[in-house]
């Protein structure tokens, strides 16, 4: 059964439109007086035809702005839940298992064990986003092309009944003669008879007024169509689109490469490697600063300090040989030098290293000791002794130094020397020392770096003979390198970040076109002597109504602008 | 006279001249019925004169904003009682813009005292000017700041649209289902108004009696060194200590109504090193704000709503709806801008990731979602009226708790507000 | 033209439902890789042993492997050394490997303490601690059992007894 969809006006409608493309003329409720609806000119829209198939029912699910806003309720109210208790990843080294039952209690564990600890990385979160995302391709698609085609092929003489039943309207008599005929062969030649003529006339006064107001006016004899700021119309898809980019590029994060998000700490003085990349950043030196007491007029608890500056001068090297698992140290390049601070993190082809916390961290880095004849005086020279990874052999002067021992945290246990830690808090190393007047083969000599452990141990006891010969020490603070502080950053790579800040900017045109302007469409026409005026807006109708009564008020035509609306009042439901 | 005491004289001014400028709106709704005068001519001259008053008292903010920045060397928006007075500047601003659209002096007599009661609100924090921490040193702080306030001051301008509208076509009298609860949800909603109204009242009150009690806690911290060390805070109350900070010990306290004890203590999983004294304010602003609302029932003999809809009668309830969702979709954008996509790129410049779902964060997005609905529901799904007037009011709740109870009761990277 | 239509929601239905895919499914995989545990697989890795040459875990495969991860200021870890050589050498030739991850000391610590105890399994030198970080150590010593597949049979925190691990291991080498 083919529906009759050939409208008066002789224009072929495809099934579904509720409006005439061309005229206008309503092809259902012909006879009414309630509002015509106006969306998208009444033009058929894919998700309004009957009886579709589940690929149609899956569509006209996600076309639907009802679903759209129960989806964003749910997203809203998902959201709030995840407010609730402190979120899993916010933790660096809590144990959630444990953390929550003991902090909040039962409802703590409750909402560990529901997954609200890890909200927004659930899969129903991730759900509702996509869905919303769904919704925002489907409804766009769905809407934007009908809207297009309804908006580029406007008739401008519309059926009384489409400019009469529109939500602002004005009809009245004109005060314009009766009857002037005029006496002009080529004017009644076109077809104008002298009623019309007067009409005509009107009609480009009102045409003049009406591009003042920045119309684009298109006249059709007694009849007119102006219409301003169609560009807002697409406000709403683009801002659709930008929003569509921003989550596909928050989704691109997921793409190997793309993401890496690392807390470590750099303690001063060595590079430490970046895991998962090819670089190693060194903190040469890290400073904090605090506000004097001048400066902070009251301090609410007095061990509060509050901070000033912190900064990491730090370095970044790429490593260029060995870098794998390899028996030879890396070999490292310096490629990048920044002095990081809290808003100025280090940025390097992409890897960024933001300041974030720190620690004071006393620790040993290196020594520079001094051999010497303990006693003559004689000096025999100097060298590097790094307390991480030291190198094995030394020369210095006529003496050969073979690392035999190395314990960073000396200590006795059961009478055997051991370390307590891999960290040099009180290192100990035991060379084998060759040279002249030395045994052959060598002979055994223990170093303490750090004064108080060499006086604790007692050195110069173990080291017995030898030990009344040379000494091994350090000269002045000048020979020794601490590392005060472990600065703790946060290491991160982030490829999808500007297109996240593409899809938010497109987002922004969008949103202001669609808002801060409105699409105002003004249809008139005149028969005898009555004129019919119908306006329509998609958004504020209180500024179209005062622009057609100022409008009409430029005409002659004095009304109040209130009196424009018809249709009903607000409906108060 | 220096410029910090210039400063803050020019808030008191201009919250002094915000209070006669909301007078004279009254009057210009009122005065219509006076004898002798032309209710449109009377409403229009006084509602000249009130936006004049107005705005001479915004210029006074403005002193009081462009002083203090000078005096503190950053802009000052880095605290509660900053931020607070900003977003009641913007409020007032946001107001005199929509006053130019609208012309409508009713708009003031609910516009204008959002903006006072925040001001109010806000006067209840310290409000010394202090220096800012590292992670505030950018110049992000003024522009996220300040146009996220912007945004949300329209939302406040909306908000008060909304419960005109809703004051103006709330049937008082009917005995339905449906206008029972919508009685009752005005009622609230005007209950929530005194709460905060009891919570200045309450800390002022108290304040200036001299009252003080003082709690001690022993707290183990961790320094960076890594070190831990037992230390004794010691809390501060200027309210009678109901709840006393859990685990604290009472060290002084001014007797009230023969109450020489706390009453009760916080719960421990109440988190937050001043968990106890904000309980114990809550309590007592919901305490003063239930009182001071269940008197002026008393007084009044029926809701609240009813008394105040007489005073709207001769408002045009359309022009309230409109106005309501004028101002919340001219807030939309700046919001989006401010709330959303500044923080977002200082959070990256700063924090090294743009979004983290940090409590604010997420609370602001909700706020965001939210006005998102609305705008659909009104210009998709026709809900005009009581409807979009309900949501523009439950909207500004939300937008409150992102600004009060993100601080007040989560914590997370945001609560150096000061609070 | 309505066929066209039709074709085309299909089309962008179903990119819209594989993105989906991998929006939700990436919650389910878990955050960059997870603690190994009993019933996993080994994660494969290359260090640099104290011999000089580069060991990896795959090369193990088809063997039964004992990674062990201790250090030398670790009292329990030095403990257990003997008992682990002892093992070592009594089912070497029946395809058992021991791989020692020394975590992050020197080399000459490490080398003077494998001198003293005489230890002939091979020991790997974790420098940079990416190798206990990615096995979720926490604790020392810390052992994984991993069977000829390389799948892990066994985490064992803390000192073992040479019964104990004699156990692990011939039952692993039973199974072919």
């Amino acid at each position: 059964m083919v529906e009759n969809t050939k409208c008066e006006c002789g224009h072929q409608n495809s099934i579904g439109t509720v409006l005439c493309e061309s005229c206008g003329k309503p092809l259902f409720d012909e006879h009414g007086t309630s509002l015509l609806e106006m969306r998208y000119d009444g033009v058929a829209r894919r998700s309004q035809k009957a009886n579709p198939t589940w690929i149609g029912r899956i569509w006209n699910f996600f076309s639907s702005v009802k679903v759209a806003v129960y989806l964003i309720v749910i997203t809203l109210i998902g959201a709030t839940l995840g407010t609730i208790y402190p979120q899993e990843n916010t933790f660096i080294n809590i144990d959630p298992s444990t953390y929550y039952k003991e902090t909040y209690g039962w409802t703590g564990h409750l909402y560990y064990l529901l997954g609200l600890s890890r909200t927004y990385e659930s899969w129903w979160f991730r759900a509702l986003l996509f869905m919303i995302g769904t919704s925002l391709v489907i409804c766009s698609l769905d809407r934007v092309l009908p809207l297009y085609r309804a908006l580029s092929n406007q008739q401008v003489r519309k059926h009384p009944q489409f400019i009469l039943r529109q939500k602002v309207t004005y009809t009245g008599d004109l005060p314009i003669a009766a009857n002037r005929p005029r006496q002009d062969p080529a004017f009644t030649a076109n077809g104008h008879t002298a009623e019309n003529e007067a009409a005509v006339q009107w009609v480009n006064e009102m045409a003049g007024i009406l591009r003042k107001k920045r119309y684009r006016v298109r006249t059709d004899g007694t009849a007119l169509l102006a219409e301003k700021h169609r560009f807002s119309r697409w406000g709403p898809y683009i801002n659709h689109i930008g929003l569509i980019v921003f989550l596909l590029a928050v989704l691109a994060r997921g793409i190997p490469g793309w993401h890496m998000d690392q807390y470590l700490g750099f303690p001063e003085g060595k590079p430490v490697k970046i895991p998962g990349t090819p670089y190693y950043l060194e903190n040469e030196k890290f400073s904090v600063e605090f506000y004097s007491p001048e400066e902070v007029p009251k301090l609410k608890n007095k061990d509060q300090v509050v901070p000033k500056k912190y900064e990491t001068q730090a370095v970044l090297y790429e490593c260029v040989e060995h870098c794998g698992a390899s028996v030879e140290e890396p070999v490292l390049k310096e490629v990048a030098r920044h002095n990081i601070l809290v808003n100025e993190p280090l940025n390097y082809k992409g890897l960024m290293a933001y300041q974030f916390d720190y620690r004071v961290t006393p620790q040993l880095v290196s020594v520079r000791p001094t051999l010497k004849n303990k006693q003559t005086g004689e000096v025999y020279g100097s060298f590097e002794l790094k307390m991480n990874h030291p190198q094995e052999t030394y020369t210095v002067g006529p003496y050969q130094l073979t690392l035999q021992r190395y314990y960073p945290e000396f200590g006795f246990e059961n009478g055997e020397p051991v370390t307590k830690s891999n960290e040099p808090k009180a290192p100990a190393f035991v060379f084998i020392i060759e040279g002249p007047g030395l045994r052959q083969g060598g002979e055994p000599y223990i170093y303490f770096p750090r004064e108080i452990d060499k006086v604790n141990f007692g050195q110069d006891r173990i080291n017995a003979e030898l030990g009344s010969r040379l000494e091994l020490s350090v000269d002045s603070m000048e020979d020794v390198k601490i590392s005060q502080f472990t600065s703790y950053l946060n290491i991160r790579v982030d490829k999808a970040l500007p297109y996240i800040w593409v899809g938010a900017a497109i987002f922004m045109i969008g949103l202001v076109m669609g808002i801060y302007w409105q699409h105002r469409r003004i249809w008139l026409r005149i028969d005898g002597t009555r004129l019919s005026l119908g306006a329509h807006t998609n958004k504020n109708w209180y500024g179209l109504r005062r622009e057609v009564a100022d409008v009409l008020g430029k005409a002659g035509i004095l009304v109040d602008a209130k009196s424009l609306e018809t249709g009903g009042t607000v409906r108060e439901s | 006279m220096n410029l910090d005491s210039i400063s803050s004289s020019a808030l008191l001014i201009a919250f002094l001249i915000y209070c006669l400028g909301f007078l004279l709106f009254v009057i210009s709704i009122t005065g219509k019925k006076w004898s002798n005068r032309d209710p449109h001519q009377h409403a229009k001259r006084w509602g000249t004169i009130a936006f004049i008053v107005s705005a001479a008292g915004f210029v006074c903010h403005l002193i009081f904003f462009f002083t203090r920045w000078y005096v503190a060397g950053h802009i000052p928006t880095s605290n509660m009682y900053e931020f607070m007075t900003f977003l009641a500047m913007m409020i007032i601003l946001a107001f005199l813009i929509l006053y130019g659209i609208y012309r409508s002096p009713v708009l003031g007599v609910f516009s204008v005292p959002v903006g006072i009661i925040i001001i109010a609100y806000a006067s209840v924090f310290p409000n010394e000017v202090q220096p800012l921490i590292p992670s505030l040193q950018s110049h992000w702080l003024k522009i996220h700041v300040t146009t996220a306030a912007a945004g949300e001051a329209f939302f406040a301008i909306g908000f008060a649209g909304g419960l005109m509208y809703l004051l103006r076509t709330v049937d008082f009298s009917g005995s339905s289902a449906l206008s029972r609860r919508e009685i009752l949800g005005v009622e609230f909603t005007l209950l929530v108004v005194a709460v905060i109204i009891g919570f200045v009242a309450a800390v002022f009150g108290f304040h200036a009696a001299g009252y003080k009690a003082q709690f001690s806690t022993q707290v183990v911290i961790t320094d960076k060194g890594g070190a831990q060390q037992e230390i004794t805070r010691y809390t501060d109350y200027v309210l009678p200590p109901i709840f006393k900070p859990n685990g604290g010990k009472l060290e002084s306290m001014t007797p009230f109504l023969g109450m020489k004890e706390p009453l009760f203590e916080t719960p421990s999983w109440m988190n937050g090193n001043n968990a106890g004294r904000q309980l114990n304010t809550v309590v007592w602003s919901v305490l003063f704000g239930s009182v001071l609302y269940g008197l002026l029932r008393l007084i009044a003999r029926k809701p609240l709503g009813a008394v105040i809809q007489p005073l709207l009668k001769g408002m045009d309830a359309e022009d309230l709806d409109e106005i309501s969702y004028r101002a919340i979709a001219i807030g939309y954008p700046i919001y989006t801008l401010g709330a959303l996509v500044f923080a977002m790129i200082w959070a990256a410049e700063a924090w090294g990731r743009f979004w983290g779902w940090d409590p604010k964060e997420v609370w602001a997005l909700i706020t965001w979602l939210f006005y998102a609905a609305y705008l659909h529901l009104r210009l998709s799904r026709g809900w005009l009226g009581k409807k979009s007037a309900w949501l523009a009011v439950i909207g500004f709740v939300v937008v409150m708790f992102t600004l009060v109870g993100v601080n007040l009761i989560i914590s997370g990277l945001h609560s150096y507000a000061g609070v | 033209m309505k066929k066209y239509r039709k074709w085309m929601q299909v089309i962008i239905l179903l990119v819209i439902a594989g993105i989906g895919a991998f929006a939700i499914g990436g919650s389910f995989a878990s955050k960059d890789d997870p603690v190994p545990k009993a019933g996993g697989q080994a994660p494969d890795f290359s260090l640099p042993g104290l011999d000089g040459k580069v060991h990896k875990l795959s090369d193990y495969r088809g063997k039964v492997v004992m990674i062990n991860f201790w250090g030398t200021f670790c009292p329990p870890c030095k403990e257990e050394m003997p008992d682990i050589q002892a093992q070592y050498e009594k089912w070497k030739d029946e395809g058992f490997e021991v791989l020692a991850v020394n975590l992050a000391e020197s080399k000459i610590t490490v080398q003077g303490f494998v001198r003293e105890h005489r230890l002939t399994f091979p020991i790997l030198l974790d420098e940079q601690m990416e190798i206990r970080k990615k096995y979720g150590v926490v604790n020392y010593p810390t052992t994984f059992f991993i069977d000829r597949s390389g799948k892990i049979v066994w985490k064992q925190e803390g000192q073992m007894q040479e019964s104990f691990i004699e156990r692990q291991i011939t039952g692993l080498l039973e199974k072919m």
